[in-house]
């Protein structure tokens, strides 16, 4: 799972002599939230986001109504933009994982990939939302089973016999550390094609394992 | 699952509307053209030429020339407009985010520049980066192509090259900048069936790889099959029909897009199970096209007062499925019946006994002399080079049958015609027609040979005097063999003239007022002017429209049922081959490589050759399952032909033979008979060419 495959390739960019209410237009119609800066070749020189679009109140206040229009369309992707070198970017060979981190570190909802500094697509948090939901199987019908066991080797590998004993076939998993308890690992299996009381009851026979919970998903 | 993201379109047209100024005024070529381009999909634009194609796709990036504007509407490009920016922003654009491919790679090309210097430079001018980064980066652009060789033909010229090489060329240069949309102009139509089949498949791999949106115009239905996502059918300059690619093949909702489906051949229909059904009239040039009206009611067949007196909306028929029709719902194209006397009835074929072939060609060699380079030739001693155009054919045509010959460009077809109609002076071999020895040029000829024979030509506009009438030309046959005594000339000319439908006030017209199909009726009537045994046809429908097309085919087989005419038809279309041939002979470097009845050609056992090229053909149905197998390179040169089999270069199915096909590359295949009429010039045994699968299987 690599940036270079789930990020959105082409995506919507301006120069940064745009005027910054075309700009917002372009926002609204595009349904984007993000649009990064660039120049000569599609290299890139900044960023604006929604927050970007925010004049400050106290900014406002100390403009008159008449003068708003004329501050307002003198302003340019440039004056609004978050400057090249401040725009926390990645490059197409990182993770998904990776990225995930960097957005949440800085608190930043997007990432512009570059490749040297050609700017060839843009991952977002949307992105990793989708990655997750398909990750663990979002939208396919089937069993879920949140199983809990201990943070040792071999533990998963005995759910997985398991459920590979009864000749059943596991589409989507994934763990993480069980919440406030960091010497278990909760497990989610989803499994196709199987009744949910015949799953339960393979599952909850596992020595040491919790079966948290089970489920019929669609 | 949802793994795509709702994403607006990357382009959106909406109610745009296109005029040119001429002296008549302003002539609105297109209007209320709307659509949209998803990212990675391809929205194909179809239909025949002057309803507005290229002209809406030069609209989208302002290349309409000095006199064309864009007078309505938006075109919005990743939400942007694009409609009333500057020129300079447009080229930056351009540049950075759209490119384009056009049909002619020779017109994209600078002749006089190295391809390496003509890739690199549009990285080193739009982005500025090191002109040895900017050559490697080429270089892998080019291999991304499927370019064989790429790091070497950085360093040649574009005439080094062939056709789809260089359409290869023009379409790693578009794609150099990464674009968000690619607009292709007719990008295959230029090239042979086989290498548009590779150019197809390598336009569908960028499409996944770059997450490109493509903007494909073409005429072909076929190709439109194979490559788009979604269709726009453009009649007169207005969008008269869009929706998926299984909707409008499947079940297609306003008249013209029916009528466009029953004027192409498929590849699974016959001479004698099938009809081709033109579209009755043509398309009206920009200025006279229907006021307030619907646009298509002059040529459709469910006209009413309402079509005649209110303009139909493009409305939704169904979700994503649009047309400009009042009637949509009503009409059911599976109930249609022709018109009365749209097309002729045909008489029966009167089946005759077996008789003596009306033309026997043995062992017949066209070869043309070329200069060698060394210094010794230009004392006359240097050795003598030939390119073997037709290098050992024999073939037998019977009377009142059509013969189609198919092939690659370069296989030696148009040699074949020329040195049967005597226009080239055949070096070895024997030809012979009604028992007459042909083997001889035309000047050599006697009079009543060259009136027997006659020939229906590719371009017509090219084959026509501009300077004389069209009466004029057909009677200059008729008064050169005496066809009718010369005080009936006239009449003549007008009964010929009514023959292919055209009536007698086009006498006294010049070509230049005339269409292009009504030219090829010309060129029709002028060829059976003299009565001929057999006419020669060289691609007579390939420069026309399709529904064109329909009608001259229709009329072709008309005349030839009526006069009993034999007829050499040559055409690269696989499948107006089969509609129209009674035998099927295909060529590849000079020689024939499969010869048979038509049906026997279009099922197992194939010759490889023949296999690749009907696995190439693009069907005009998304729905037919088609053998993938494409051919490797361009025909080899017909002056140092491979040894063996000509066609082991390439050939997909050599290694079926033991040893990889060492025989095919030191002996000559034997002819293997299917059936007394059927054979094929191939080393591998029939029982195996027997097992292979048919090409298309339809679903």
């Amino acid at each position: 799972m690599f940036v270079k495959d789930y990020m959105t390739r082409h995506p919507v960019m301006i120069d940064p002599t745009m005027s910054i209410v075309e700009a917002q237009g372009i926002m609204s119609e595009t349904r984007v939230r993000h649009l990064p800066v660039v120049e000569g070749g599609k290299r890139l020189v900044g960023l604006i986001t929604r927050e970007r679009m925010r004049i400050p109140p106290t900014e406002l206040a100390s403009l008159n109504v008449w003068e708003i229009t004329r501050f307002l369309s003198n302003l340019t992707a440039k004056d609004l933009m978050i400057k090249g070198e401040n725009v926390i970017t990645i490059n197409p060979g990182a993770t998904l994982e990776e990225a995930a981190t960097v957005m949440v570190e800085q608190r930043i909802g997007c990432l512009p990939v570059l490749e040297e500094d050609i700017v060839i697509g843009i991952i977002t948090e949307i992105d990793m939302l989708i990655q997750l939901a398909a990750l663990l199987g979002g939208g396919v019908p089937g069993v879920r089973a949140t199983v809990r066991m201990p943070n040792k080797k071999g533990e998963v590998a005995k759910a997985v016999s398991a459920i590979a004993a009864q000749g059943w076939g596991i589409y989507a998993s994934g763990g993480v550390f069980a919440p406030k308890n960091p010497d278990f690992w909760d497990c989610v299996i989803k499994v196709r094609d199987v009744p949910k009381e015949k799953l339960a009851e393979v599952l909850s026979g596992i020595e040491g394992q919790e079966l948290l919970d089970v489920r019929e998903v669609s | 699952m949802t793994t795509h993201r709702m994403q607006s379109p990357v382009l959106k047209l909406e109610d745009v509307a296109i005029s040119y100024e001429t002296r008549y005024g302003d002539i609105e070529a297109v209007r209320s053209v709307s659509f949209e381009v998803p990212r990675a999909t391809t929205f194909g634009i179809v239909g025949e030429s002057g309803c507005g194609k290229s002209t809406v796709a030069f609209g989208i990036v302002d290349f309409l020339g000095a006199n064309g504007k864009i007078v309505g509407g938006s075109i919005k490009f990743q939400g942007r407009e694009l409609v009333g920016r500057s020129q300079a922003e447009l080229r930056k654009l351009r540049g950075d985010q759209i490119s384009m491919v056009y049909q002619d790679p020779m017109q994209a090309l600078n002749p006089s520049v190295r391809i390496g210097e003509q890739l690199a430079e549009v990285l080193t001018v739009h982005r500025g980066i090191s002109k040895d980064e900017a050559w490697q980066k080429s270089i892998d652009m080019l291999q991304r192509v499927y370019m064989p060789d790429a790091a070497n033909v950085m360093g040649r010229y574009p005439h080094q090259i062939s056709g789809g090489q260089q359409q290869r060329v023009v379409i790693a240069m578009a794609l150099l900048n990464n674009p968000a949309l690619l607009i292709m102009d007719e990008p295959t139509t230029a090239l042979d069936v086989t290498v548009e089949a590779a150019v197809l498949d390598l336009i569908e791999d960028l499409k996944r790889d770059f997450e490109t949106a493509i903007v494909y115009i073409t005429h072909n239905l076929g190709v439109v099959a194979r490559v788009c996502n979604y269709v726009g059918v453009m009649y007169a300059g207005e969008m008269v029909e869009t929706a998926a690619i299984e909707d409008v093949y499947g079940k297609p909702q306003h008249p013209y897009t029916q009528g466009l489906m029953r004027c192409v051949p498929k590849l699974g229909t016959t001479k004698e199970s099938s009809r081709l059904y033109p579209i009755r009239g043509r398309v009206p040039a920009p200025k006279d096209r229907p006021k307030g009206a619907c646009i298509f009611a002059p040529r459709c067949d469910y006209v009413t007062d309402k079509c005649q007196n209110e303009r139909p909306l493009l409305r939704e028929i169904r979700p994503k499925h649009s047309a400009r029709c009042f009637y949509s719902e009503q009409i059911d194209a599976g109930t249609w019946q022709p018109p009365k006397g749209l097309v002729p009835e045909l008489a029966s074929e009167v089946e005759q006994e077996r008789q003596e072939p009306i033309l026997q060609i043995k062992g017949l060699k066209t070869y043309y002399e070329q200069e060698s380079k060394s210094m010794l030739s230009l004392v006359g001693m240097g050795e003598k080079q030939y390119v073997k155009a037709v290098d050992g054919i024999s073939l037998q045509v019977p009377p009142g049958k059509t013969l189609g010959v198919v092939g690659e460009s370069g296989c030696g077809k148009s040699t074949l015609a020329k040195t049967i109609i005597g226009l080239e002076t055949p070096s070895n071999g024997s030809a012979e027609f009604l028992g007459f020895d042909i083997a001889q040029g035309v000047s050599e000829r006697d009079q009543q040979l060259i009136q027997e024979l006659q020939m229906v030509f590719q371009n017509p506009d090219s084959t026509m005097n501009p300077s004389y009438s069209v009466g004029h030309q057909i009677s200059r046959p008729l008064q050169r063999f005496k066809t009718v005594p010369s005080n009936q000339v006239r009449e003549e000319v007008i009964r010929l003239l009514h023959a292919v439908r055209l009536d007698g006030s086009y006498y006294d017209r010049l070509p230049r007022q005339l269409s292009g199909g009504e030219k090829q009726r010309v060129g029709i009537a002028r060829a059976f002017a003299s009565r001929p045994d057999l006419v020669l046809c060289d691609e007579p429908v390939s420069a026309l429209d399709v529904s064109v097309q329909a009608a001259v085919l229709n009329l072709l087989l008309e005349i030839q049922r009526e006069h009993g005419t034999t007829m050499l038809f040559i055409a690269h279309d696989l499948s107006v081959v089969r509609f129209f041939s009674d035998y099927v002979a295909v060529m590849y470097l000079g020689h024939i490589v499969e010869m048979g009845p038509a049906e026997a050609i279009y099922a197992p056992p194939y010759h490889p050759y023949t296999e690749a090229l009907l696995s190439a053909v693009p069907i005009p149905d998304p729905t037919v399952a088609q053998k993938h197998i494409r051919l490797e390179g361009t025909v080899p040169s017909a002056m140092h032909p491979p040894s063996g089999c000509t066609f082991h270069t390439r050939c997909p199915r050599r290694a079926m033979l033991p040893d990889g096909g060492k025989i095919c590359e030191t002996q000559e295949p034997p002819w293997r008979y299917n059936t007394e009429e059927h054979r094929i010039y191939c080393h591998i045994p029939l029982e195996e060419l027997r097992e292979m699968e048919p090409v298309v299987t339809t679903g």
